[in-house]
């Protein structure tokens, strides 16, 4: 029972906040690994001899501290392992700390959807769920070789064992907590977006166009704002019906360039080829973000790419002060 | 000042593009001082009988025309400036509707031949792959006067600025059309220079000068009033799936049907903006009136209304004879054989009968109707006659009906009479599933010039409106199919009344204000035809100039010509129509009869059933009628119970009584009562006894009408025929009244009797049923029933195979249960492509359904052919690799236990199909573990349990093939008390119980009361429960009737004879929220829900009965019809009939939800089940 899994419960404007708050983890442990949005993981082996009580007591000890330092509430499970108290973290509740009983992890395990399992998503769910093994416990009693039939070699053998209460996994203190509000992660890859949404079914592809530029002007500028570059710009098109296209592409190099991010946008968007599809919204966003000073640029003979740049950083500049509105494309000026 | 002529006007037969009817147009045309309109859809004619007699009534007079696309010619698309390149295929939505050709007017202008011409021109545009769409080569006629508008090519070019162009594109015109060629200005206040605007208007008219072409004026009419813009909007959007785009260019308004003095004022403005003195526009004015004053189309002379059109007699075996000598030879053989020939009285009828045809000159269509039952014989499908045709012994000895008519008292007089002078209506019924072989055997024996079948519009109700309007307007698609689901079927018009009115609505009447211009743009779209199907049984046959008479455009589905009249059209138009129905019955019984041959060897001869088969009378008695023709539904499974017919005579009055007219004339009642000897039997005079004995001296038949009449005034049957026809329309009725007095106090009958005759005569008189019909009906309710007693397990499975009744499959596998009719799963290796019966049980001669692979849910013919083919199967890789299924086929197999013989459990073999897909994608044969040679080897993995088995029957199937789906409720219905549909026979009447089960149907069919009525029934695995809503239950029942599919209802025994048996419902509840509520939270929970007040009062506005005749009064938003407005509306639209029996405006009706419940929707979804 040594390690916690904590998830505040941050309004989502103020997800600033986190690193304040490993900070008070970290007064308990030096290992703390963030779990961006929200969340972090602490290895309290260490703490409980130190401060004389279990986890689950320092469970309290946390949540009253966030409560009285910073004024936001949390929940927390606790477990052997990273993977098992994040497990227990799906049925805390505030307040109340939800712990997986040491010598009775399978247990604790065998009634639980597939999905409550770190690193199983959606699409393995389902189909582990197709097959009827919908709780761990029938995971665990398939056969290995069944399993990895089903979702291939190494993650069955992976489900196999964590779904057999086998938890490999330790908390790596990764310090980096991300300092941007609205800085997502998914996967573990930090991403930038942004949409448009139309007020009625849009046909249009003029006003498509229009949307898609000021999306890509505006990550171009916020990702500028944070010093970084991006890689990959993924388009996802929601349709009326609820439905949405998504295309990936990366770039040739990975910039904050408006221009190269618009340009990338508008290739995805022809590539669709939509006539008729009653688009409700777009949505752009960057992925693959890295710093600005490890990007590489090419150089060109070509002098209107430098200007281009030189005008960008210019109207970068006019938007620090005079607001965002102040320099915009003529496109989207009418 | 002489009126204006539209020449160019659409209604909504212009689909999704006219905005207003026929009819309407020809009123307003008549209200505005026209005295000519022409009527010029989109590449069609249906709308021209309409407006034709629309016109006459007006009094205006009609032009005929169309709007057709037109090809440019060769040379002037090769040089066409602007190359199109192929756009991307999108990814999603679809791509935009095409409507870039260009369309030109045609005017029929010299009668028939004009009229000819229209017609070819148009079943030539229909010959187009996609659109329709004119060649150049086709488009020649001398008849025409074609029309060059905004939307020509030549009009384009005039708005691009390109009057050079224009003039080269008007010469390949010139050539074809010469002096019939005209230019078609329009102004509809636009700006710019496209259709509409002024300057093209102008730039038209001065083309046409410079050209020495006539100019004319137009509207381009879409809509008779103004103000109906935002329809034609919402047509627009309909039309081209898209939504409205309100920053784009919507519709001017302006495109309505103007009066002379507004049309006066565009003249005016055009010429003036062409550069002519104001005076000029006179000229242009009386061009148009030049114009339309040459287009002579006569109605009657030219499109052959009123007129008959037979196949020439050589065509139907009548060879060098004249059609009425080859008759009555074939007729006499038809004596020889069926052995009447010593009969006198059948000489008689035979020779009378003769004449009477040969009074008519209808000679020709006894025979064509005999060639296409021989023929359709000869192909060896099941055929039989239905209608007052069979009312003729001619008809029976050509071999058209089955049943001697002079046996049953059919009279000829019903079906034809030299008093009678419209066309003769024979009906034949054939397999449903053959439906297409037989036209295509009618077309190939009189050619295609000679035959076309007839179209049906299909018209906006308020779905469908709710829909298209939904759409264009941009709204939420889950919320529009709610919205739309929540209505009954009732017409579009309706849409805010039934909100106001109907109960199970009253929570979306509650947020009627959300969705703005829904409810008066669905309004204004009501009853505007919306799309074109092929009618399901009406056939054409013409002689050879059919093509001069109505246009013909092949079918979408099956290519077959359809003419573009529908049914009501045709037959004003003198073309005479066969009706062959596809009868799902027969195709059943073929089946059966076929299985049984299969099976046994044994060979059953349908038309040839011994009379009066005890156990087939013994079944019916017994009401367990499922899947019987005509005797399945509650109502008729009641009436057999209280009738107890032991005869054929007592099916033929059986069905003749189960009809809105007998039901509303309270015919039932007193037959029953005095067929049980409860009331005594009474004849008006003793001269009527013989035509009313059969039926207890109840009316029943139009027969005995008519022998009622010739025998009381000594009229004759023919007259007799005709008053009985008069009897329906009040004014005739008092004539009628005068004239029998007279003629019968004439004939001795004293005045009491006459007036007890009248009596009766009046009540019944127009609504009896043709008996001709109802023998018709009989011999295949015989039929099946014999088939049920004698054969269940084939009977089942030709049921299930063609899917004739009204009760979802489902039911009648639980009824095959329930007659011990043992049914076998699914099985790749004894499964054929069509249900079939298998010997279970080789000493009790027990044979077993096996279920069909057809069934399977997205198995195309293709696969369950090959299937079938590659039986029988080693393993589950020799299946896959030569029955070569998809993979989600293959797992549905699987899933429902199809599979089960190549060993393992369902879900092993789920992950071995997936492995051998993955395999095969790969292109490397993937090597399936085998266990113990040729089974598969077990993966480990958890089987389907109980449940999860029978919720993949019921999604794969849709039926619950291996239990009935209501027994694993059982704990919780006993727990609940519910009594069960077999213990429920014993029940008292006015015992209040409770019964539960799965929806099987629901009706709200017209009563007598004049109220409306939910009638339900459910099944719950040991038999049917009929129930009955009454309206003071409908507040609290309506909506969860509609919309739940297990139900459980509190309610009334109701009994009326021994057999005879209904719940009257006072409280339902959707019992699959029950069941999640018992699982969730026990009892207690259950207990908490039935506390609960019925949903359905809380939301109910509190002024809800104050406001609604207020909210009516204004709800059309366009000008009412005079007086409407004023009167209560439900007086206005309960329907009264001259019987005092009044219909409920919303009955009769299929009601709301989404009919009775197949498959998945039954059954909970569980989170571990399969796919």
């Amino acid at each position: 029972m040594t390690v916690l899994c904590v998830r505040f419960q941050l309004p989502p404007e103020s997800e600033a906040a986190l690193p304040g708050l490993l900070g008070l983890l970290e007064e308990f442990t030096p290992v703390v690994e963030a779990l961006p949005p929200d969340g972090a993981l602490a290895d309290l082996r260490g703490a409980e001899r130190y401060f004389g009580r279990s986890a689950v007591e320092l469970a309290s000890v946390i949540r009253v501290r966030a409560l009285a330092l910073h004024g936001v509430d949390c929940v927390i499970g606790a477990g052997p392992g990273p993977m098992l108290a994040r497990v227990a973290l799906r049925d805390a509740r505030p307040g109340v700390t939800c712990a997986v009983p040491e010598d009775a992890v399978a247990e604790f395990l065998a009634d639980r959807p597939v999905a409550a399992l770190p690193g199983v998503g959606t699409a393995t769910s389902r189909t582990l769920c197709e097959y009827g093994l919908d709780t761990l416990g029938r995971v665990a009693a398939a056969p290995l070789s069944t399993l990895q039939r089903l979702i291939g070699a190494r993650s069955g053998r992976e489900l196999h064992e964590k779904a057999s209460g086998v938890d490999r996994g330790r908390v790596v203190p990764n310090g980096v907590s991300l300092p941007h509000s609205r800085l997502r992660s998914s996967g573990g890859t930090p991403i930038l977006a942004t949409e448009r949404p139309f007020p009625l079914d849009e046909l249009d592809p003029d006003r498509h166009r229009r949307a898609l530029l000021s999306a890509a002007e505006e990550l171009g500028a916020r990702l500028r704002a944070l010093d970084k570059v991006c890689g990959t710009l993924t388009l996802t098109v929601r349709y009326a019906d609820r439905t949405a296209t998504t295309r990936t592409r990366t770039l040739r190099e990975p910039t904050a360039h408006s221009a190269a991010l618009t340009r990338t946008a508008y290739g995805m968007y022809e590539a669709l080829g939509l006539q008729r599809a009653r688009v409700r919204a777009l949505v752009l966003r960057a992925e693959s973000l890295a710093p600005a000073e490890q990007a590489s640029h090419q150089l060109t003979f070509d002098p209107v790419d430098e200007k281009v740049r030189r005008v960008e950083e210019a109207a970068d500049r006019v938007r620090a002060k005079f607001g965002p509105g102040a320099v915009i494309p003529g496109a989207l000026a009418a | 000042m002489p009126g204006f002529t539209h020449l160019h006007t659409v209604s909504g037969f212009s689909l999704r593009y006219g905005a207003s009817h026929p009819e309407r147009l020809a009123e307003r045309a008549a209200e505005r001082g026209m005295d000519a309109l022409a009527l010029t859809d989109r590449d069609t004619v249906a709308g021209t009988v309409r407006f034709a007699k629309a016109c006459a009534k007006a009094g205006v007079r009609p032009l005929f025309g169309a709007e057709l696309a037109v090809e440019p010619p060769a040379r002037v698309r090769e040089d066409d400036p602007v190359r199109r390149d192929r756009r991307r295929t999108p990814v999603r939505g679809g791509a935009f509707i095409d409507e870039s050709t260009p369309r030109v007017t045609f005017l029929a202008r010299d009668g028939a031949r004009g009229w000819a011409d229209l017609c070819r021109l148009i079943t030539a545009a229909h010959t187009a792959e996609a659109l329709p769409l004119l060649s150049w080569d086709a488009n020649h006629a001398d008849g025409l006067t074609v029309l060059l508008g905004p939307a020509s090519d030549v009009g384009r070019a005039l708005a691009a600025g390109r009057p050079d162009r224009a003039a080269r594109l008007l010469a390949p015109w010139r050539e074809v059309y010469g002096d019939a060629l005209r230019l078609e200005a329009v102004w509809h206040g636009r700006t710019g220079t496209g259709p509409g605007s002024l300057r093209l208007a102008a730039r038209t008219v001065g083309f046409a000068a410079e050209q020495g072409v006539r100019p004319v004026l137009s509207n381009a009419v879409r809509y008779a009033d103004p103000g109906l813009g935002p329809v034609a909007d919402v047509l627009d959007a309909a039309r081209r799936l898209v939504p409205i785009d309100p920053a784009g260019e919507l519709d001017s308004g302006a495109a309505w049907l103007k009066g002379s003095d507004d049309m006066a004022r565009v003249a005016e403005r055009v010429v003036e903006a062409a550069g002519f003195r104001r005076e000029t526009a006179h000229r242009l004015l009386e061009q148009t009136r030049a114009t339309a004053a040459e287009c002579l189309v006569d109605p009657e002379d030219d499109l052959g209304m009123g007129s008959v059109h037979f196949p020439e007699p050589h065509l139907v075996g009548a060879g060098r004879r004249t059609a009425q000598r080859a008759l009555a030879s074939r007729a006499a053989a038809g004596m020889v054989l069926r052995g009447h020939a010593g009969k006198r009285a059948y000489w008689e009828r035979m020779h009378h009968e003769l004449d009477i045809i040969a009074h008519h000159g209808f000679a020709s269509y006894f025979l064509t109707v005999a060639q296409v039952v021989d023929d359709v014989r000869d192909m060896g499908i099941r055929v039989a006659a239905r209608g007052s045709g069979a009312g003729s012994l001619v008809n029976h000895l050509l071999g058209i009906a089955n049943a001697d008519p002079i046996e049953h008292g059919l009279l000829m007089e019903r079906f034809l009479s030299k008093e009678r002078v419209v066309l003769p209506d024979i009906d034949i019924d054939v397999e449903s599933a053959r439906r297409l072989e037989v036209y295509r055997a009618i077309i190939g024996r009189f050619g295609e010039e000679r035959v076309a079948t007839v179209a049906m519009p299909e018209t906006y109700r308020v779905r469908h409106a709710v829909r298209d309007v939904g759409a264009a307007l941009s709204m939420d698609p889950a919320e529009i199919d709610r919205v739309a689901k929540s209505f009954p079927h009732i017409r579009a018009r309706d849409a805010r009344a039934a909100l106001a009115e109907l109960p199970e609505l009253r929570a979306l009447a509650g947020e009627q204000e959300r969705y703005g211009r829904l409810w008066e743009l669905v309004e204004a779209l009501d009853a505007l035809p919306r799309g074109v199907a092929m009618h399901p049984c009406g056939v054409l046959l013409s002689d050879a100039s059919l093509l001069g008479r109505t246009p013909v455009v092949p079918t979408s589905g099956e290519g077959l010509p359809m003419s573009q009249f529908d049914k009501d059209d045709v037959e004003d138009l003198g073309l005479l129509k066969l009706d062959v129905l596809g009868v799902r019955m027969q195709s059943a019984m073929a089946h059966a009869v076929a299985e049984v041959e299969r099976a046994t060897g044994e060979r059953i001869d349908l038309d040839a059933l011994p009379p009066g088969d005890p156990e087939t009378y013994r079944l019916i008695r017994s009401t367990e009628t499922l899947g019987c023709f005509q005797i399945e539904s509650p109502g008729q499974r009641d009436l057999v119970g209280r009738l107890q017919p032991a005869t054929f005579h007592d099916l033929v009055v059986d069905i003749s009584l189960f009809r809105p007219g007998p039901v509303a004339a309270d015919m039932v009642r007193p037959f029953i009562e005095a067929r049980h000897g409860r009331a005594p039997v009474h004849y008006p005079h003793r001269d009527l006894t013989e035509p009313l004995k059969g039926t207890y001296g109840v009316v029943v038949f139009h027969e005995q009408i008519i022998d009622i009449v010739a025998v009381m005034t000594g009229c004759g049957r023919g007259e007799a025929d005709r008053i009985r026809r008069g009897l329906s329309d009040p004014e005739s009725q008092g004539r009628i009244k005068v004239w029998f007095a007279q003629h019968a106090a004439a004939n001795g009958y004293d005045a009491e009797t006459i007036q007890r005759t009248w009596g009766i005569v009046e009540a019944f008189g127009s609504y009896g049923f043709c008996k001709a019909h109802a023998v018709a009906f009989a011999v295949p309710t015989y039929q099946s029933a014999w088939l049920k007693a004698h054969h269940p397990a084939a009977f089942y499975a030709g049921l299930l195979t063609h899917d004739p009744g009204m009760y979802p499959k489902r039911l009648l596998l639980a009824d095959a249960r329930r007659r011990g009719v043992p049914v076998l799963p699914l099985d790749v290796n004894k499964s054929a492509v069509a249900h079939r019966i298998e010997l279970v049980s080789e000493s009790e001669g027990l044979w077993g359904l096996r279920l069909a692979l057809s069934d399977v849910h997205g198995i195309s013919e293709a696969e369950a052919e090959r299937i079938a083919q590659g039986q029988p199967y080693a393993s589950l890789l020799d299946f896959w690799e030569r029955a070569r299924p998809s993979r989600p086929l293959a797992g549905r197999l699987a899933q429902v236990g199809a599979l089960d013989a190549f060993g393992a459990n369902r879900r092993d073999l789920q992950l071995h199909l997936t492995e051998l897909h993955r395999g095969a994608r790969g292109g490397g044969g993937g090597q399936l573990p085998l266990a113990g040679g040729r089974k598969t080897a077990p993966a480990g993995l958890p089987d389907l349990s109980e449940a999860e088995k029978l919720s993949a029957e019921l999604g794969v199937l849709s039926m619950d093939a291996s239990r009935n789906l209501m027994d694993d409720h059982r704990t919780f219905l006993d727990e609940l008390g519910v009594v069960s549909a077999r213990r429920l026979r014993e029940a008292r009447h006015g015992e209040t119980v409770l019964v539960a089960g799965a929806k099987a149907a629901t009706q709200t069919p017209p009563i007598r009361s004049g109220k409306r009525v939910i009638f339900s029934t459910l099944d719950d695995g040991t038999g049917l429960v009929d129930l009955a809503f009454f309206d003071d239950s409908h507040d609290t029942c309506a909506h969860t009737v509609f919309h739940s599919w297990l139900l459980l209802v509190r309610g009334v025994v109701q009994r009326r004879g021994p057999r005879s048996l209904s719940v009257v419902g006072a409280a339902a509840w959707n019992l699959a929220e029950l069941l999640e509520v018992r699982a969730e939270e026990g009892l207690d929970g259950v207990a908490a829900r039935l506390a609960e007040p019925p949903a359905q009062d809380a939301s109910a506005p509190a002024d809800g009965g104050g406001s609604s005749p207020a909210r009516l009064a204004g709800s059309d938003g366009r000008p009412a019809p005079a007086g409407s407005a004023a009167r209560d509306p439900m007086e206005d639209r309960r329907i009264r009939m001259p019987t005092g029996y009044e219909m409920h405006p919303w009955a009769d009706l299929r009601p709301a939800g989404e009919g009775p419940a197949v498959g998945r929707k039954l059954w909970h979804q569980s989170p571990g089940s399969a796919g």
